[in-house]
């Protein structure tokens, strides 16, 4: 099957990721609300997604729908084809670990450890086991790949916001995914710092990685292959 | 190989120890006295039941073997000390009296009574009368009463061999009777430590006489250990002793009657049935009755466990209960460090850790500070106990030499182990539930 998208340039085989009409109902002490109702949504490899919203629009919930951080209520995920929406905690775990970064607003990084250390963290995760010397080897490329191999002994009280968020999508990237999960990633940086996170980020699609990116920034969002708009939990 | 899981647990159980030292210090501390307890107790409770068996075993024989009663009569002696000439695996002590210092006169301790008790026994100068079993009585003849001397009366051991294979003397001084050189005419003797009290005290002419000897000999004293009797007891080489006694003097019906006579004592190590059969055959076959020959299986360890049970449970219980301190004080650390960790478990969670191994990874932590809270209690207890040792053994005989007990060892690794393990189980259980959406999104 071959589709084409609205970036023309983009021509791919079968989508890295689909979600068909995921419902996601948040059942809390009070009424149950729904956050995502019947969303649909697909991501090819290469390419590049901003999910634009206010906030409370749902935006955070489908990401971790994606991330398979959470289960949708209704709906069905699929990922490479395969029909993952009844996935095992332990299979998705091992699912994260080898298709999805993570880059998320907060860095997230473990102020006791140094940036090769954080980055390292995504490849000590029980999910395989390689040699030291390789491991060290994966961590300064991912570093490199983000343009600060110099700092890879620094800790993160050492190193800029910017600086920071790098380490962040290095520790993304370390186990080369196929999809990047970008939650706000600029939203606590300045304009400047912000593109260049984004051109870090947009550059991973050019080698195939697929792309979502939540923001509310919408210059972001326009430097993305396509744009979506969820509101009360549906893509307008 | 290690797995892959089990190396993640390890370094990143390693990096969460070093990056929380102080916090791991103070969990360390309460678990280090609940663990040291459950050490000091093992450690003890093994020293005490050493030594009470060591002190059991001085008299009855080691655990497992094999002990036997003969009665000295109808050619006994000859035929034991035949049969047990030259062997290694089992011993025969031929017993009878003998008197040191001067000749002719009353032993200081007469009967060979410990020296604490010299001269209280009193004179009784009445008819002796002796009944046989058939209920004839016959009045023997009163011995001649001898003076007052400087002579003091001991038991006196022949051995057919080395017996402490099978009663583990503790030397004192000196040193023990080689078995392995030709017989000595001056007889070698080894002295208990009340006959060499007594020799101390009463500074005896160096001559003895043995009973049943034709002649007094000029003994050589070689050394002295302590054997677990109170009464002055010394130990010679049988083969010696037949330079001046060529025969086994035999038991007499009244010799017996009088708790006197040769008395025949075997030691056998266990699986020695074979030997004991064809003793038992010969014995029987010279006339002596089977229900006078006593064999039996020494059996020092059961006595000693149910008398150390008891008291073992009441300290275990008293131990478990510092442990229990222990494990809620790692436990209160480790639910306040998995609170303080939220983001951390969550983001391991996110980037492909499974729930399994995060909380392998908090009991991986609890685990090997429980561990190494284990090695520094056992340190401390291995250390203590040779403190102890080096202030208090000169006072305490049986337990110089003691080392620190493996069993005390294995105790507290295992302490340890229990404690990290009810330590962390909760806090585990509390990181594996995590929600990484809500911690991540806030």
């Amino acid at each position: 099957m071959t589709q084409t998208f609205d970036q023309p340039t983009v021509q791919v085989q079968a989508p890295l990721l689909q979600l068909n009409g995921i419902t996601k109902v948040l059942k809390g002490q009070g009424e149950p609300r729904t956050i995502l109702s019947g969303v649909d949504f697909t991501v090819h490899a290469g390419q590049s997604v901003a999910i634009l919203g206010r906030s409370g629009s749902g935006k955070s919930t489908l990401l971790s729908l994606i991330g398979l951080f959470d289960r949708a209520d209704e709906g069905q995920y699929l990922l490479h084809g395969d029909d993952i929406t009844k996935l095992p905690e332990r299979r998705a775990a091992a699912l994260r670990s080898a298709e999805f970064g993570f880059v998320f607003q907060r860095f997230f990084l473990l102020k006791h450890l140094t940036a090769a250390q954080n980055v390292a963290m995504a490849l000590v995760n029980g999910q395989g086991w390689s040699a030291r010397r390789k491991r060290r080897q994966q961590v300064m490329d991912a570093l490199e790949q983000v343009g600060i191999a110099h700092l890879a002994k620094s800790k993160p009280t050492r190193l800029s916001g910017g600086e920071q968020q790098r380490v962040a999508i290095a520790r993304a990237l370390v186990r080369q995914p196929r999809i990047i999960l970008a939650d706000e990633p600029t939203g606590a940086l300045d304009t400047e710092t912000g593109n260049l996170v984004v051109e870090v980020l947009l550059n991973t699609t050019r080698q195939g990685c697929g792309l979502v990116l939540v923001t509310h920034d919408h210059d972001h969002a326009r430097k993305m292959g396509r744009v979506l708009e969820l509101r009360d939990g549906r893509f307008n | 190989m290690l797995s892959g899981k089990f190396r993640s647990a390890l370094v990143i159980g390693g990096q969460g120890i070093r990056a929380r030292k102080l916090r791991t210090f103070l969990s360390m501390v309460s678990l280090f006295l609940g663990v040291l307890a459950v050490v000091a107790v093992q450690a003890g409770a093994e020293i005490a039941e050493r030594a009470m068996l060591t002190d059991v075993e001085l008299q009855s024989g080691k655990d497992g073997t094999v002990t036997g009663y003969v009665p000295g009569e109808k050619g006994a002696p000859g035929i034991v000390e035949a049969m047990m000439k030259g062997r290694t695996d089992a011993v025969a002590m031929i017993g009878s009296k003998a008197i040191i210092g001067e000749p002719g006169v009353r032993p200081i301790n007469e009967g060979g009574m410990p020296f604490e008790y010299a001269g209280r026994g009193g004179d009784y100068s009445g008819p002796q009368v002796y009944c046989d079993s058939n209920g004839t009585c016959t009045e023997q003849k009163q011995p001649e009463k001898k003076p007052d001397g400087q002579a003091i009366e001991v038991s006196m051991v022949a051995l057919t061999g080395d017996i402490r294979p099978f009663k583990p003397f503790r030397p004192v001084s000196g040193s023990w009777l080689e078995f392995d050189t030709a017989p000595s005419l001056a007889p070698r003797i080894v002295l208990n430590e009340e006959a060499a009290k007594g020799l101390r005290q009463y500074r005896v002419p160096g001559e003895m006489m043995i009973e049943g000897a034709t002649h007094h000999v000029s003994p050589q004293i070689t050394g002295v250990v302590q054997d677990g009797y109170f009464q002055p007891r010394i130990y010679m080489r049988l083969d010696e002793l037949r330079t001046w006694m060529p025969a086994a003097a035999e038991t007499t019906e009244v010799d017996r009657m009088r708790g006197g006579g040769t008395n025949l004592e075997l030691y056998l190590q266990p699986g020695s049935d074979e030997l004991q059969q064809l003793l038992k055959a010969k014995l029987a076959g010279v006339g002596i009755p089977q229900d006078q020959m006593h064999f039996q299986v020494v059996k020092s360890k059961e006595r000693m466990e149910s008398e150390l049970r008891i008291m073992r449970l009441i300290f275990l219980g008293m131990a478990l209960l510092v442990l229990l301190i222990g494990v809620a004080g790692i436990l209160n650390v480790g639910l306040a460090t998995v609170g303080e960790r939220v983001e951390e478990f969550a983001l391991r969670r996110a980037v492909g850790m499974s729930r399994m191994l995060l909380a392998g990874i908090v009991l991986a932590e609890t685990l090997l500070t429980g561990l190494l809270t284990a090695a520094l209690a056992i340190g401390a207890g291995a250390a203590g106990l040779q403190v102890a040792l080096m202030m208090f053994g000169s006072r305490f005989p049986s337990l110089q030499g003691t080392a620190f007990p493996w069993e005390a060892g294995v105790a507290g690794v295992i302490a340890g182990l229990i404690a990290g393990v009810l330590g962390g189980l909760i806090p585990a259980i509390r990181a594996a539930r995590i929600p990484i959406a809500t911690v991540m999104r806030a």
